[in-house]
């Protein structure tokens, strides 16, 4: 009887050790290539050609990526022509845009979520569910998903948002509770990924609510999400900015 | 002649007035003089009910003599007098409500035939009651029993009119000769006709005879009383019969069946021993699960009340079941408080059932369905009407302090005091019965919980009820004076009790009121009798004092006083819940204010899931809020799904599918038609006799006189 409890108790725990530790498995996330100075400008117009969804800007010696249009094809990593990329193993990246504000601090241990899928692809929502895994163990932190709107503080939403899931989309964002906070996960819901804009969808969810976190990633790893339901909380500083991209368009790091 | 008599010729003349009107009147006036006088009609019946209840005891009329059997006779006494309060409290707004309900058959059905039978309907109940000998009483039933046929079949375009009316009339004319034979043994057995003479005889019936009689007559008035397991005919009858006769035939016309029990079964030939007791009982019971039961998966407003009528009856039944058993164990005033919680819940079932018939009307009227499936949000279109509706339906649903909760709180503390009997057999019995009806009360609130959820909340379900209208004072008036009497009959049981106890006590033999209205708001002085200090006491330390200079009267019902150990077993008071109610309420709303002081309220569209629109189909129905009570009781209800498609190319390519349930209700099932398909099966033998040939007739003709002869020879040697 209740073998599991011995089974349970033997195995001890084995859910990630992240936030509180470093995440040391192998393989949590495809990473990303980040901002890289290159020698010449022709070397930087070269590396931003390789990107197919245009997530890579050539500045002068360097080249900028737009993380929430990068789709990890690794054509900007693989390329013997070109010179290295920075490529960054990690996926601390969600970040916040100009319209988010602060949650109270009574929220930082329990946040309900209501998850929409406004036209992904799969991806994401594969993922999102890894997040309720005993291995990324969503619950430990203090975030549940809720069946109804009614109950939820924070609404992750993957995909462009298609013709057919714009209307539930805003129905299920105006059936919320104030303060409620938007998190869009995947290059689709942040820039409308290789879908959108088109006939048939958005190009992304800012256009049709507002956003406070985005989730780049394509799809995001489940420790990315969890990287960006934490910054929600107020638990987790958002990804840093590198200095390269400060320069390139003139704001503070 | 006495005065109850005078008021009644009074009535009786209405009534002829009535049938004069009906006849002569245009028919655009027809509806307002029937209404008029058939509400001067019920006035006068109420008045000499009331006389007979409060000034005279009774009265007896002789009327003629007869070639044999004694004079023809009308007697009145407080039994019938209840029972004429009672049709009176219907009529009265019914006949108001007729005037605006008969207009919809203006043109296409005579108006002058409907009035003729409602008004010979109405003169005949109330002979019914007043019968005092067993012609007069079998020949006022027997047309009672076709008028109210005649007028149950008026709308003969309705589907199912002929074949609900027939059933009615076939299952109750089975009743009347069953009734009649019954009677015809107590003819043989006191030789006289006359009621009086019968009770003078009934003590020394031999056992058969008053078996049969017993068994006879409660069998057939059992089928007017709408008692498993001859109900059928209401749920066939109620929703084709114009919703007026419905309302008088819930209301009144099935009490004429619990009357003629009590009439027969407890006055003029009571039972011997506990054995018929025990049997009104378990049908009462029975009758009532299987009537809530049915009521709770029906959609049709009309057909849901009529199975609701089953259940009441079965409550009312199951007292009248108690009291015989308590009569026979010994203990007469117990068996009082059931048969005071039985008549108390006659009346309250035909007021409320009355207002939940009109209500159905008005609805009608005014969303043009009477389908809970259909219906809905009519709380916003017709406030009023949904108003009153509520209170009856709070009534039916016997919730606190309605009149409902009243008889049905009284009932079932009368089956837990079976404690008091010997029988173990009779206990577990007893205690079997309670489990049923309260069984039943809890299906009752899910029922009628469903009628108005589904009927006046939530989302308008059709075109019609979107654009319901608000009914006019002729429907709102009488559902206003049937609401007012659900709510004083429920927080003025003290003052209804000791009236009915007038009633019970020459049934009974015992007076129920020093146990169950003990008088505390009197004077000390008089306070003392029957109450010993003890008993006082305890009620001073429960707090039975409190509110006595604010609340007019007595607004205790204690149940049975016990032993002196245990003084007190039960005590309930419904005018002390209305202030509580009014304190708790008050009291809610109060501390929702100061929580949301200073709050914004945001009012948003309901939740639907994100659908591009709701439509009102998708919103719970009144088939979907019954479906969990028709899954637990699939073993019961058996409910059998009719596929019907349309097939186009093959069987992988329909057109169309449609899904029906139909359920066969458990009593045809297991009684009705068995027998049925036995005679089928019967005719169907004989039927091959007749094969067609020439040859085979005169072999027949042949075989017959044969047989004639052998039979001849055999007698003449």
């Amino acid at each position: 009887m209740a073998g599991w409890v011995i089974k349970g108790a033997r195995t001890g725990i084995r859910s990630s050790a992240y936030p509180a530790g470093p995440e040391t498995a192998i393989g949590v996330s495809p990473g990303m290539p980040g901002d890289t100075a290159v020698d010449s400008p022709s070397d930087a117009e070269g590396l931003a050609s390789l990107c197919p969804t245009g997530a890579m800007t050539a500045h002068d010696v360097s080249v900028v990526v737009d993380r929430g249009r990068c789709v990890h094809c690794f054509r900007c990593a693989q390329d013997a022509r070109m010179p290295a990329v920075a490529w960054d193993p990690g996926f601390e990246w969600a970040t916040y845009t100009d319209a988010y504000q602060a949650l109270h601090a009574a929220f930082s241990r329990s946040l309900h979520i209501r998850f929409v899928d406004a036209g992904a692809c799969g991806a994401c929502m594969s993922e999102a569910r890894q997040v309720n895994n005993p291995y990324y163990n969503m619950h430990r932190l203090g975030f549940f998903i809720t069946p109804t709107p009614r109950n939820a503080d924070i609404l992750l939403v993957a995909g462009p948002v298609s013709d057919a899931m714009r209307d539930p989309l805003r129905k299920t964002y105006a059936a919320m509770p104030p303060p409620k906070r938007v998190v869009a996960i995947g290059a689709c819901a942040i820039s409308g990924g290789v879908f959108g804009p088109s006939y048939a969808s958005a190009a992304g969810v800012k256009d049709i609510i507002p956003v406070d976190v985005i989730v780049p990633g394509c799809p995001p790893p489940p420790l990315a999400i969890l990287h960006g339901l934490l910054l929600v909380a107020g638990r987790k500083p958002p990804a840093p900015r590198s200095s390269l991209a400060a320069r390139a368009d003139g704001r503070p790091e | 002649m006495s005065m109850s008599a005078e008021l009644l010729l009074v009535f009786f003349l209405l009534c002829a007035a009535g049938v004069a009107a009906s006849v002569v009147a245009p028919a655009r006036s027809g509806p307002t003089a029937l209404a008029v006088i058939g509400a001067a009609a019920a006035i006068a019946l109420l008045a000499t009910g009331a006389v007979l209840m409060g000034v005279e005891p009774g009265f007896r009329l002789e009327l003629w003599s007869m070639l044999f059997g004694g004079t023809m006779a009308l007697a009145a006494d407080r039994l019938s007098a209840v029972l004429m309060l009672g049709a009176g409290l219907v009529f009265l707004p019914v006949s108001i409500f007729s005037a605006t309900y008969l207009r919809k058959y203006a043109g296409h059905c005579d108006l002058r035939y409907f009035g003729v039978c409602y008004f010979v309907m109405f003169a005949a109940i109330v002979l019914v009651f007043i019968a005092g000998d067993a012609l007069s009483f079998l020949a006022a039933w027997e047309v009672m029993s076709i008028s109210s046929y005649l007028l149950v079949t008026y709308d003969l375009d309705r589907e199912g009119s002929a074949y609900g009316g027939f059933v009615m009339l076939a299952l109750g004319e089975a009743g009347t000769i069953a009734v009649t034979i019954a009677f015809i043994l107590m003819v043989i057995a006191s030789g006289s006709l006359q009621f009086g003479d019968w009770r003078a005889v009934s003590p020394h019936l031999t056992e058969g005879v008053a078996w049969a009689v017993f068994i006879l007559s409660f069998a057939g008035f059992a089928v007017k009383a709408g008692l498993v397991p001859v109900n059928s005919w209401l749920p066939l009858a109620h929703p084709v019969a114009p919703t007026n006769v419905s309302a008088l035939l819930s209301a009144v016309i099935v009490n004429l069946g619990i009357y003629g029990i009590i009439r027969v079964n407890l006055d003029l030939v009571p039972v011997h021993g506990a054995v018929p007791g025990l049997i009104v009982l378990v049908v009462g019971s029975v009758s009532a699960l299987i009537g809530i039961l049915y009521a709770t998966i029906q959609s049709d407003m009309k057909r849901l009340l009529a199975h609701s009528t089953i259940e009441n009856m079965g409550i009312v039944a199951a007292g009248i079941g108690a009291t015989m058993i308590f009569l026979a164990s010994n203990q007469p005033v117990i068996a009082a408080i059931a048969l005071i919680a039985a008549l108390y819940h006659l009346i309250n079932h035909a007021v409320y059932k009355a207002l939940l018939f009109v209500g159905t009307g008005a609805v009608e009227a005014g969303a043009g369905s009477r389908d809970l499936d259909l219906l809905g949000g009519l709380v916003r279109a017709m406030p009023w009407t949904s108003a009153f509706v509520l209170v009856g339906v709070l009534a039916i649903s016997a919730l606190p302090p309605l009149n409902g909760f009243v008889s049905e709180w009284l009932t079932l503390q009368t089956l837990l005091r079976s404690a008091v009997l010997s029988s173990t057999a009779i206990k577990i019995i007893f205690a079997l019965c309670g489990v049923l009806i309260a069984l039943t009360a809890g299906l009752a609130v899910t029922c009628f919980a469903k009628v108005y959820a589904m009927g006046f909340l939530g989302v308008s379900r059709s075109a019609g009820a979107a654009d319901a209208a608000e009914v006019g004072w002729g429907v709102r008036s009488p559902l206003a004076f049937l609401a007012v009497f659900c709510v004083l009959l429920g927080i003025l049981p003290t003052y209804v009790i000791p009236v009915i106890d007038r009633v019970a006590y020459p049934l009974t033999h015992a007076s129920a009121l020093p146990a169950l209205v003990p008088p505390f708001f009197l004077p000390q002085a008089q306070q003392a009798e029957n109450l010993p200090p003890a008993f006082l006491a305890e009620f001073h330390d429960l707090g039975a004092q409190t509110g006595e200079g604010m609340l007019p009267g007595r607004g205790l019902v204690v149940l049975h006083r016990g032993q002196a150990s245990n003084p007190v077993v039960f005590a309930m008071s419904t005018s002390y819940m209305v202030v509580a109610l009014a304190v708790l309420l008050g009291l809610v709303f109060l501390v929702f204010r100061l929580l949301t002081l200073g709050r914004r309220t945001v009012r948003g569209r309901a939740w639907d899931g994100g659908l591009r629109r709701l439509w009102p189909s998708l919103t719970y129905t009144a088939t979907g809020f019954s479906n969990p009570v028709r899954v637990i009781f699939h073993a019961v209800l058996r409910p059998t799904t009719i596929e019907d498609s349309t097939e186009a190319v093959a069987t992988h390519f329909r057109t169309a599918i449609r899904l029906d349930h139909a359920d066969v209700p458990i009593i045809d099932r297991l009684v009705l038609r068995p027998p049925m398909s036995g005679l089928r099966w019967l005719a169907e033998l004989v039927r091959r006799m007749h094969v067609g040939y020439v040859n085979a007739y005169a072999g027949y003709v042949l075989l017959t006189m044969l047989v004639v002869l052998v039979i001849g020879l055999a007698i003449l040697r």
